[in-house]
């Protein structure tokens, strides 16, 4: 292939790069397949400049003469050969093509601007756990302190929030001699029943690793380790943060529900979460 | 066939004594027996994680069993007879169960044995078995009764139970092609994959922009 094609054929994936990255980002594609778009876009573009840099910049030796002021014949050549019409042509459209291309990517890379809103509002501070609603399990069973058995591990949600994310508690049933919540909570965990976020507060990952003989909780993704016996205290791992333990009791009819919301924020960290103006939503 | 009791704590007292007691009640060196019912016998016989052969305060892994079946169903029998605890599960295992079996299994076990039930790591030294040689009865019991690290599941109503087992039944009837089984996927062979792939890009790059552009026009 001749330098000019090569040219021209990057260019033309860098361009082609640039508008899929366009249309996956509006019509909401996988962010994999936006990296790759941006990747061809500017792999494109550079191959194209090298190439360019390498290929088609004349840069021949010229040993000046010490006396020689007047043109010499062979320079008189060169400038008639830039000078002629087919060179001209070619160096416009790959200019064209190269100015096009870093244009189109500039515009790809003003639409991340779009994705900066709504604000979350209360959101980050609030789940749909509120004061009275059962804990169910995820076939929407409501479940009573005395089904739950020892060392095991359910993942609930609120009545009616079957499946939504932020809501997925891990209920986890100890003896409640081993127990050593910090003060105050003593009466959140009926019969040794204990429900934590299953949000982990440093990335989000679903931490669903239990070690019932150590009472342990990892996070498969980048074991971070809470102690369930003392609130879900990390012990170990990037997480600063405990897991946050929902507040409950047992109602008349003997089922578990929750007395309110998390008391903290779930997941991970964010940019206001001591604000107070969030505090006081909650 | 009905184990013997009797014949049963005559091999209990021999080769299990030591640690768990002499009516099993449990010492420093093991843990009671009582209330672990004929599944939790079962489990640890039949994979040989019983009796136990490592360093002490070692994780008991899989090996042969040191019984043959009559002596295994003897103990078992003694063993069950020590206190009520739970029967060995008969599991049903349906194809139609599979996916069902799937969603449970990710959401419970892949935690810790990950998606393809090929084990891992899960901190403090401590392993999740791959349960590629588990049989459906191993699999059943071992969510009735927690052994080891891993939690009790015997709160999930049985036909949900059977449903993880026939997931696992499923993944270990994947046919496998040959080679390298980078389907059991995990971080060390996908961490190879992309190094091959991603090292094969950077080569293509190298020659394209080292390329003598010049002599090719």
């Amino acid at each position: 292939m001749t330098a000019p094609r090569a040219v021209a054929l990057a260019l033309a994936i860098s361009i082609l790069g640039s508008l899929a990255l366009v249309a996956i980002y509006v019509f909401g594609g996988s962010i994999q397949l936006q990296g790759i778009g941006l990747a061809l876009a500017l792999g494109g573009l550079g191959t194209a400049i090298v190439i360019w840099a390498v290929g088609l910049i004349e840069a021949p030796i010229e040993v000046e003469e010490r006396h020689s002021f007047a043109a010499q014949e062979r320079e008189a050549s060169i400038a008639e050969g830039a000078a002629d019409g087919e060179q001209i042509s070619r160096r416009r459209f790959l200019s064209r093509l190269l100015a096009g291309a870093g244009a189109i990517l500039t515009a790809a890379l003003v639409l991340p601007a779009f994705s900066l809103g709504p604000q979350p509002g209360t959101d980050l501070f609030r789940t749909a756990w509120r004061r009275g609603m059962r804990l169910v399990d995820a076939g929407n069973q409501p479940l009573r302190p005395d089904d739950i058995v020892l060392d095991s591990v359910t993942t609930v949600f609120p009545e009616g929030f079957v499946g939504r994310p932020d809501t997925q508690t891990l209920l986890i049933k100890v003896r409640p001699s081993d127990l050593a919540l910090p003060s105050g909570r003593d009466a959140w965990a009926p019969e040794g029943c204990i429900a934590y976020s299953k949000v982990c507060t440093h990335a989000g990952c679903p931490v669903g690793l239990y070690r019932a003989r150590e009472h342990l909780l990892l996070c498969p993704c980048h074991q971070s380790t809470f102690d369930v016996l003392r609130g879900a205290t990390p012990i170990f791992g990037p997480a600063a943060r405990p897991l946050p333990q929902l507040p409950m009791e047992v109602d008349p009819e003997g089922y578990l529900v929750a007395l309110g919301d998390f008391p903290e924020p779930i997941g991970p960290g964010f940019w206001d979460m001591t604000h107070p103006g969030g505090r006081r939503m909650r | 066939m009905e184990g013997d009791a009797a014949a049963g704590q005559a091999v209990f007292l021999a080769r299990c004594a030591s640690c768990h007691g002499e009516v099993g009640q449990g010492t420093a060196l093991g843990p009671s027996l009582i209330g672990v019912g004929a599944a939790g016998a079962d489990f640890e016989l039949r994979t040989g994680r019983m009796p136990f052969g490592g360093a002490p305060g070692a994780q008991a892994v899989r090996k042969p069993p040191a019984f043959d079946d009559p002596t295994i169903r003897h103990l078992v029998a003694y063993v069950a007879s020590l206190g009520e605890g739970p029967s060995i599960p008969e599991p049903r295992v349906e194809t139609a169960s599979v996916p069902s079996g799937q969603r449970l299994f990710i959401a419970n076990c892949a935690p810790c044995h990950g998606a393809t039930a090929h084990g891992g790591a899960v901190g403090g030294g401590a392993l999740a078995p791959a349960l590629d040689v588990a049989t459906p009865v191993q699999v059943a019991e071992a969510m009735l009764i927690g052994p080891g690290e891993m939690p009790v599941f015997s709160g999930l109503p049985q036909g949900q139970r059977d449903a993880v087992v026939s997931y696992v039944a499923f993944l270990q009837a994947q046919p496998n092609p040959g080679g390298v089984s980078i389907g059991a996927i995990g971080p060390v062979p996908e961490g190879f994959a992309a190094w091959v792939l991603g090292l094969g890009l950077i080569l293509i790059v190298v020659l394209v922009v080292g390329h003598d552009w010049r002599r090719g026009r």
